[in-house]
């Protein structure tokens, strides 16, 4: 009976894993593949030339500066969403009970719904720096106007705003989801032995939600390093546009592709990029790992 | 029931009346709607250039006529994304039967890797003739001995100047030389009380696509008898901007920025600009006269041919068909070079045929906004980007390096760190020439 079972269990999961196979595994093969080839996408010839793509790679100051620009982007993201979510989270935790407890939710929410062209067009819109509101208000309080998408370091802050502001919604979802599985026993013995709602929520709620916390980490730094469209939308080569002055890997690894030919020196940008996020997400694991044995 | 016995809202009631007949049905629709076009042939038209689809459109809609059969897909998009999307569809083979749009350095690379169909007899015939082309379009169509591009318009630089500001600013001709083009710039700017630029006296090219950065810094590198890429006697290339030229050119642009303060980089700039009276002048193709004639007509402007030359870009329509699509595609691209479609795209779209053996007097005549495109002195000099494979990436790296030196006020007055700046765009550039087996002497 157990061998029937196991039997059932393998061919019911034979598409999704075949599925998997197809559409994951094989690309991520293919892209370590390439990463040691030379090849212009246009011809059949692929020479191998061993780690040669890596070693360029590493003095090549254009893909340097999107590592960089893009380490920034991530880690500035992920600053700025998981304090302000799990602030936003606690105060929405706090009026689940209020009739407008949808609302707030689904008002978080919406960002990280909205398709993302238009909304990162309307952000350009705000930051535009003869037009945008932002400077309009900025102006009231005497602020000089900023060349939001034309200076080099503002146009960062740009998009890791953009990017958080889309996150946010989503580490709020998880963070209120946390927040309602909390054991409420931990929290009334708290408030039993005297501890404010303050201690409560800095002494009980955030060790609790260190789980919670860590995931959210790690799908917004992930979601950080893979940073394309903000960036390209906001500061991108197109007419009109700022202009090359955020260069994220993955725009990079476009332009290495589909304009330069490169494929194999794009792949090989790829196969760093996979290295960094599959570092982030072990040390996730092992974070989680440590977190059940001091359990 | 029997079928024959009931009628046909019945049957057709039957027929759709479970999930199972109605999915049945749509997979029979859509099999029966493959069929029909199976017997059509359809052709892809791809343009980088938005503004020229209803000239192709206009080209599809009288071949259609004559062949109903033909089905024509117009698809035009901005230059870097048609490029692109080139590279995925030819390498892959995946987009059907195309008519392509591209400059003979971009098909380069599709040329050496068979990717781009030769033109049959005629098409070569007719490309060849030299009453039909001049030597340089024609070359500029061909490779290894073969015809496989019909060329179309080309890309030909000239300054557009707004003469209600020159009258404004006292201004009764366009400037002669690159110092002029500063001294003018300065009059030309206006501001408001705290002296910021609210309309640029000369709007540079200082931000965009990263190639189109690079090309305009090598029209204003020309006017002082520089070159960014130059060929040597064994025929490769080097980068060539850490030079007298490189360096005026550079420091001109640093100057009206930092110092002249005629144009910032973050204000309005290009053709729209232009249009909307947000700057007095800039250099570009002709295809602003069409964009002007559409968006602000009433505009008073006037072409000038600049100081020593400008850049002359061919563009040829290309196929990558087999058979009769093949064919089809081929009757395309010679249609778009009739001589009514050729004058119809330079009055309605403004970028300039290279077709020489048509009358386009009278369009040029009714708007004299071509008069600098055409009316040059004799020693006038073009210059081209060379057809090389890296070519792209070498423009898109020269531009990295100028749109991050363009803000930096210190530079200005830095004329050590302008140079050295030079030398390391040089050395990039020709690292990757090297790296392509393509650097000279």
């Amino acid at each position: 009976m157990q061998r029937k079972k196991l039997i059932f269990a393998i061919l019911a999961l034979l598409p999704a894993m075949g599925i998997y196979f197809w559409v994951r595994l094989i690309p991520i093969g293919e892209t370590l593949r390439l990463s040691l080839h030379q090849w212009n996408i246009l011809s059949k010839n692929k020479p191998f030339v061993g780690l040669d793509n890596f070693r360029e790679l590493f003095g090549d100051p254009l893909f340097l500066e999107s590592l960089f620009n893009t380490t920034i982007i991530a880690f500035g993201v992920l600053l700025i969403t998981i304090p302000s979510s799990l602030f936003i989270a606690y105060l929405v935790f706090q009026r689940t009970r209020s009739r407008f407890a949808g609302f707030y939710e689904t008002t978080l929410f919406l960002p990280h719904v909205v398709s993302l062209v238009p909304a990162a067009m309307a952000w350009k819109w705000i930051f535009d720096a003869r037009l945008g509101p932002l400077n309009a208000a900025l102006g009231w309080f005497g602020i000089e106007p900023k060349a939001w998408l034309f200076d080099p370091v503002l146009s960062i802050f740009c998009i890791i705003f953009l990017c958080s502001w889309q996150m946010l919604g989503y580490a709020v979802l998880i963070y209120i989801i946390g927040f309602k599985n909390l054991p409420l026993s931990l929290l009334e013995a708290a408030s039993l032995d005297g501890a404010s709602k303050r201690q409560a929520f800095w002494y009980v709620s955030i060790p609790l939600l260190k789980p919670i916390t860590l995931y959210v980490s790690v799908v917004t730094l992930v979601a950080g390093f893979n940073v394309y469209a903000q960036a390209f939308i906001l500061a991108s080569d197109s007419q009109g546009a700022p202009g090359r002055q955020v260069r994220t890997l993955v725009l990079d690894m476009l332009e290495n592709s589909f304009r330069n030919y490169r494929v194999g020196y794009a792949a090989s940008e790829a196969v760093v990029l996979m290295v960094i996020v599959l570092v982030l997400t072990l040390i996730q694991f092992r974070m989680l790992r440590e977190k059940g044995k001091s359990l | 029931m029997k079928i024959s016995s009931i009628g046909r809202r019945q049957f057709a009631s039957f027929a759709l009346s479970s999930p199972l007949h109605k999915l049945l049905a749509a997979a029979g629709l859509t099999l029966l709607a493959g069929v029909a076009p199976a017997q059509a042939q359809k052709i892809s038209i791809w343009s980088g250039y938005p503004e020229m689809a209803p000239f192709y459109q206009r080209v599809a809609d009288q071949l259609k006529a004559k062949n109903p059969s033909l089905q024509f897909s117009i698809e035009a998009i901005p230059l870097r994304e048609h490029e692109k999307r080139v590279a995925l569809a030819l390498s892959s083979g995946s987009a059907g039967a195309l008519v392509i749009e591209m400059a003979p350095p971009t098909a380069n690379r599709y040329l050496s890797n068979n990717l781009l169909v030769k033109a049959p007899g005629n098409v070569a015939g007719f490309v060849t003739d030299t009453k039909n082309y001049a030597p340089f379009f024609i070359q500029g169509a061909s490779s290894g001995g073969g015809v496989f591009g019909v060329p179309l318009f080309r890309g030909q630089g000239a300054l557009f100047y707004n003469t209600d500001m020159f009258k404004a600013a006292g201004l009764s001709k366009p400037p002669a030389t690159m110092e002029e083009f500063s001294t003018y710039a300065e009059k030309l700017t206006k501001r408001d009380a705290s002296g910021k630029p609210t309309v640029s006296g000369w709007s540079m090219r200082l931000s965009g696509g990263g190639q189109g950065i690079a090309e305009k810094f090598w029209i204003n590198m020309f006017q002082y008898s520089g070159n960014l890429l130059t060929q040597g006697a064994d025929g490769k290339w080097r980068v060539t901007v850490a030079n007298e030229a490189g360096r005026k050119t550079l420091k001109q642009y640093l100057v009206n920025v930092h110092k002249l303060k005629v144009v910032t980089p973050e204000m309005p700039a290009d053709a729209d600009a232009f249009e909307r009276g947000q700057t007095a002048m800039f250099i570009r193709e002709s295809w602003v006269i069409g964009d002007i004639a559409q968006k602000a007509p009433k505009l008073n402007y006037a072409t000038a041919p600049l100081p020593r030359g400008t850049i002359g870009l061919p563009t040829n329509l290309y196929v990558s068909a087999k058979g009769a699509e093949a064919d089809a595609s081929w009757t395309f691209a010679m249609a778009a070079n009739e001589p009514d479609n050729l004058i119809w795209l330079l009055k309605n779209v403004g970028w300039l045929p290279n077709r020489q053996n048509v009358d386009y007097s009278p369009v040029i005549k009714s708007n004299p906004g071509f008069s600098g495109f055409v009316n040059y002195p004799k020693d006038h000099a073009f210059f081209s980007l060379p057809s090389i494979d890296p070519i792209e990436e070498i423009l898109t790296r020269v531009a990295s390096k100028l749109t991050a030196a363009f803000p930096k006020a210190g530079l200005a007055d830095d004329d050590k760190a302008i140079a050295a700046l030079l030398v390391e765009i040089e050395n990039e550039g020709n690292a990757i020439l090297n790296r392509e087996g393509l650097l000279g002497k």
